[in-house]
C-alpha cells in the first residue's frame, strides 16, 4: 500500500510538473509542416507578427467555427460562409440578427492568402487581421462586445491552452491572428483546371473553347471572339490582386441614379462609385447567388448580363464598355453579344474551377463536429 | 512567338500582382528573378544544377542564388529552359539519361519561389535535346523538340512531338540522310525551330560529338504532315573550313509585327552570316536564300540567339560578344534600331526585364557551351570554344546598352551558366 501511494504521489507532482512548465515555457507554435504552394498563383506575403503555424490555424479554426464568437451565441462565421458551399451561405444577401438582410452578399473564402490588401466587396478592410473582427462587433452582423468575448474565451480552459500556445494570451488581436490565418490557409488547388495545368487531365472540346473564350478580349479586325473574363479576373484562381485598389471595378448592374458607393466609401473618391471587389472565380459553380448584392440566380443569369445587359455609368469599366463580338450588329444593347454556344462554352469552363476535394478537406471543416 | 495570351494569363498575369510593391517588398520582386541552368566544372569539383538567381543590381541580393536543385548524377547538365503555354516549365538535357525533362516549381511558406525538382521525361530514345516550341498540327497543338542526336548514330537527329498535357511522344519526325535518297530532304542535327501556318523549319547544326559531321542546311517540315518536304542550303562564306552550322532560326511573320514579309533568318554559327529566306504564304514556297549579315564583313562570329521585344529583334554574336539591335517592324531586313550591347565572349541567351526604380534592362548569358579551359587541365576544353565561356550574366541598361552589373559564376559560385530564362517568362515577345 505504501508503495502505491508513494507512486501516486510521484505521478501526481510530475503531472502538475508538466502542467507548470507547460504554462511556464512560451509559446509553442510550429511552422505549417511540408506547406508548399501553387507557383503560378503568384507571390505572397505573411504579416511578419503572424507567421503561418499549425497552433495558430487550429485555433482559427475552431473561432471560426464557434458560436461563442456572437453576442447570442448562435452564429458563427461558419454560419454564412458554408464550406461546400466554398464558403458561402447560398443566399443574396445574409440575415441580419434582427431578421433583415445585410447589404452584401457572403463572399467565398478561397485562397485568400493571395490579393492580401482589400477584403470586403467594398475594400473596407485593408487586412485580414482587420477584417476579422468586424463582423464580430458588426451589430447586424454578429452583435458581439469584444470584451465580453475575451471574458468569455478567457474562461475557457481549453481556448486559453490553444491561445497560449499559438501567441500567447487571451486578445482581440490574437483572435484576430488566429482567424486570419486559419481564412489565410483556405487553400484551394486541385479544380479539373489546376489538374489540367498540371498536365493531369484533359480539358473538354467545350471547356477548352471556354477556356479560350475566357482568356481573348474580343477583337472584330483580327477575328478574334472572346468573352472578355481574363481583363478583370485575371486572378481568378486566387482572391484578387495584391496591390492596392487594382481588382475593384463597375461591372455595369445600375444606372448612375441607383448606382451604390461602393469603394467610394472607402476612398471618398468620385472616381470609384459603384466599383466593387472582382471575386475569385474559384468555386464559382457552387456560389450562387452572384454579384455583391446576389442579384443574379444562376451562371446564365450572370452571362447574359455581360452578353447584353450591361448598363451603362459614369464609373463603367472601358475594358466592358469596349468589349463587343458583334458591332456590326448596331448600339441598342451594350454586351459580348456572343452565341449561346459561346456562353454555354464559358459557363463549362467555369465549372472546371470546382475543387471538390477543397469543399469536403476534413481539415476546413467543423471541429466541434469531430473533424480532425 | 514563345509566349501565347495564355501563357502570359498564367505566367505574367501571376506577375502583375507584384506591380506597386512597398519599398519594403521591393526585395521580393520576382520579375527580376532568374532561372538558370548552371554546369558543373570538373576541375572545380561542383554539380550540375538549376537555379533561381536575383538579377536586379538594385537589389541587395544581386547574383545570389535563391533556390537550387543539383544534378550530381548526371555526366551532362540540363541544356535550355522553355516555359509552356500553359506556364509548364521544361528544359532539355545534353546527358542521355534525361533529354528533355519537366522541372517543378512550387512556393514555400514565405511565398518565395521554389525549384522543387524535375521530371525526366520518356523520348523513346532520342538524345540530345536543344530547342523547344508549340505549334499546332490540324488544329491539335504539340510539343515538338529538337533533339540534335536523334536516336544516334553520324547522320542523326529527330524532332519529337509530344503531347503537350501528357508529355507522352505521340511521333518521332526523322529522316536520315543516309536513308532518304538523293536528294530528298533529310534531317541531321536538328537545334533551332520556328514556324509560320502549317511550315515549320529546323536547322541542321552539328553532331553532338562536335567532331562527326557539320551541316549546312534547313528543313522544312509540313505540319500537316509532320513529314520533312524540302531543304534549304545556307552556306556561303566558310571562315572556319567548316560547314556553316546554322544554328537559331526565327520565322519572320506577321504575328510579330503586321508589317513583316513572311520570311526565315537564320544564324550560321561557323559561317557567322544571318540568312534570310523570303516565304510566299499564298503559294507556300520559299524563295532563294541570301545572306543579309556576314560576320566576316563586320569582325562578328558565331551568331546565336534571336530575341524580340515588341519593338526591336536582338541578336547574340559570341564573339567578340555583343547583342546587336534592330527594328522589329524592319523584318526581314535588318535594320539596326540602337548601340551594340557589350557583353562577354560567348554572349548568348537573354532576358528583358525592369530594375525596382523602372529602369529597363537586358541580362546576357554568356558562354557558348560551357566547355572548360584546357589550360586547367578541364578535360571538357575543345579548341577555340573555351575561348567563348565567360561564365558570366552581364545586366544592362537596354535602352544604352550600358553594363551595370556582372556576375562571374565561375568566381563565385565555381559553375558555368549555360542557360538563362526569366522567372515570368522572359520579358520577350518572340523567340521561335
Amino acid at each position: 500500500m505504501r508503495w502505491v501511494v508513494l507512486i501516486l504521489a510521484a505521478a501526481g507532482i510530475a503531472v502538475a510538473g508538466w502542467m507548470v512548465w507547460d504554462r511556464m515555457r512560451g509559446l509553442t507554435a510550429t511552422p505549417i509542416a511540408d506547406f508548399s504552394a501553387p507557383f503560378v498563383f503568384g507571390r505572397f506575403a505573411v504579416p511578419p507578427d503572424n507567421p503561418l503555424t499549425q497552433e495558430a490555424f487550429t485555433l482559427g479554426r475552431h473561432l471560426f467555427y464557434d458560436p461563442i464568437l456572437s453576442g447570442n451565441n448562435e452564429v458563427s462565421c461558419a454560419t454564412c460562409h458554408v464550406q461546400e458551399l466554398a464558403f458561402t451561405d447560398g443566399l443574396a444577401k445574409s440575415p441580419t440578427l434582427s431578421g433583415g438582410e445585410l447589404d452584401f452578399s457572403s463572399m467565398s473564402l478561397a485562397n485568400l492568402l493571395w490579393g492580401q490588401e482589400r477584403f470586403f466587396w467594398n475594400g473596407r478592410a485593408t487586412s485580414l487581421e482587420e477584417q476579422a473582427l468586424m463582423p464580430i462587433q458588426h451589430p447586424d452582423e454578429m452583435g458581439q462586445d469584444i470584451d465580453a468575448l475575451m471574458e468569455e474565451l478567457q474562461a475557457s480552459g481549453s481556448y486559453r491552452k490553444m491561445f497560449r500556445q499559438a501567441y500567447g494570451a487571451v486578445t482581440p488581436e490574437n483572435t484576430a491572428k488566429a482567424l486570419a490565418t486559419f481564412m489565410r490557409l483556405l487553400i484551394s488547388s486541385n479544380s479539373k483546371y489546376d489538374q489540367y495545368l498540371r498536365g493531369e487531365v484533359r480539358l473538354t472540346a467545350q471547356e477548352e473553347h471556354g477556356r479560350k473564350l475566357f482568356m481573348a478580349h474580343p477583337d472584330t479586325k483580327v477575328s478574334l471572339r472572346g468573352g472578355n473574363c481574363i481583363d478583370c479576373h485575371s486572378q481568378f484562381l486566387t482572391s484578387g490582386f495584391r496591390d492596392a485598389l487594382d481588382g475593384f471595378s463597375n461591372n455595369g448592374l445600375d444606372p448612375d441614379e441607383t448606382l451604390p458607393d461602393g469603394l467610394m466609401a472607402v476612398t471618398g473618391n468620385p472616381v470609384h462609385k459603384g466599383f466593387f471587389k472582382v471575386p475569385t472565380l474559384r468555386n464559382i459553380a457552387v456560389t450562387a447567388p452572384y454579384m455583391h448584392d446576389g442579384r443574379f440566380d444562376t451562371l446564365e443569369d450572370v452571362m447574359d448580363h455581360y452578353n447584353d445587359g450591361i448598363v451603362v455609368s459614369d464609373t463603367l469599366s472601358p475594358l466592358i464598355l469596349e468589349a463587343d463580338n458583334a458591332p456590326e450588329a448596331g448600339q441598342e444593347t451594350v454586351g459580348l453579344r456572343m452565341t449561346p454556344d459561346e456562353i454555354q462554352a464559358i459557363i463549362a469552363f467555369l465549372h472546371t474551377l470546382t475543387d471538390e476535394a477543397f469543399l469536403t478537406n476534413p481539415q476546413f471543416s467543423n471541429p466541434f463536429e469531430g473533424g480532425s | 512567338m514563345k509566349f501565347s495570351h495564355t501563357t502570359r494569363s498564367v505566367l505574367i498575369g501571376a506577375g502583375l500582382i507584384l506591380a506597386g510593391l512597398s519599398p519594403a517588398l521591393s526585395q521580393d520582386r520576382e520579375e527580376s528573378q532568374g532561372m538558370v541552368l548552371l554546369r558543373g566544372l570538373p576541375t572545380l569539383d561542383t554539380s550540375h544544377s538549376i537555379a533561381i538567381i536575383e538579377l536586379d543590381p538594385e537589389s541587395d541580393r544581386f547574383g545570389e542564388i535563391l533556390s537550387e536543385v543539383e544534378q550530381p548524377e548526371m555526366e551532362h547538365p540540363l541544356h535550355h529552359l522553355y516555359y509552356s503555354p500553359n506556364g509548364r516549365l521544361y528544359a532539355t538535357g545534353l546527358d542521355p539519361s534525361c533529354s528533355l525533362a519537366e522541372v517543378g516549381l512550387a512556393r514555400d511558406a514565405g511565398g518565395a519561389p521554389v525549384i522543387s525538382g524535375f521530371t525526366c521525361l520518356d523520348t523513346q530514345g532520342q538524345m540530345v535535346g536543344e530547342d523547344i516550341m508549340w505549334a499546332n498540327s490540324n488544329g491539335q497543338e504539340y510539343m515538338f523538340v529538337t533533339f540534335m542526336g536523334g536516336t544516334g548514330g553520324d547522320d542523326g537527329g529527330s524532332v519529337g512531338v509530344f503531347d503537350p498535357q501528357t508529355n507522352e511522344v505521340v511521333k518521332v519526325i526523322e529522316a536520315r540522310k543516309s536513308q532518304v535518297g538523293e536528294g530528298a530532304p533529310y534531317i541531321m542535327y536538328p537545334h533551332g525551330i520556328s514556324a509560320f501556318e502549317d511550315r515549320m523549319v529546323v536547322t541542321s547544326t552539328v553532331h553532338p560529338d562536335l567532331a562527326t559531321g557539320v551541316g549546312n542546311m534547313l528543313t522544312i517540315i509540313d505540319l500537316n504532315a509532320l513529314e520533312p518536304i524540302e531543304n534549304i542550303l545556307v552556306e556561303k562564306e566558310k571562315p572556319l573550313d567548316f560547314p556553316s552550322s546554322p544554328v537559331e532560326v526565327l520565322f519572320a511573320r506577321p504575328g510579330i509585327h503586321p508589317d513583316i514579309e513572311p520570311a526565315i533568318l537564320a544564324n550560321t554559327m561557323f559561317g557567322f552570316e544571318t540568312w534570310k529566306v523570303p516565304y510566299d504564304a499564298s503559294s507556300k514556297s520559299f524563295g532563294e536564300a541570301e545572306v543579309i549579315y556576314s560576320g566576316v564583313a563586320n569582325e562578328t562570329a558565331v551568331p546565336l540567339e534571336f530575341y524580340g521585344t515588341e519593338d526591336e529583334l536582338f541578336i547574340s554574336h559570341a564573339l567578340p560578344g555583343v547583342v546587336k539591335r534592330y527594328e522589329l517592324a524592319a523584318l526581314p531586313e535588318l535594320v539596326p534600331s540602337g548601340p551594340d550591347i557589350v557583353a562577354d565572349p560567348g554572349a548568348h541567351h537573354m532576358i528583358f526585364f525592369t530594375s525596382a526604380s523602372g529602369r529597363d534592362l537586358i541580362a546576357v548569358q554568356n558562354n557558348l557551351l560551357n566547355l572548360g579551359n584546357g589550360a586547367e587541365d578541364d578535360p571538357t576544353d575543345v579548341d577555340f570554344i573555351a575561348d567563348l565561356a565567360s561564365h558570366t550574366i552581364s545586366v544592362h541598361d537596354l535602352e544604352t546598352g550600358e553594363r551595370l552589373a556582372t556576375i562571374d559564376f565561375k568566381e563565385r559560385y565555381n559553375k558555368g551558366v549555360d542557360n538563362l530564362e526569366g522567372l515570368f517568362g522572359s520579358g520577350f515577345v518572340h523567340h521561335h
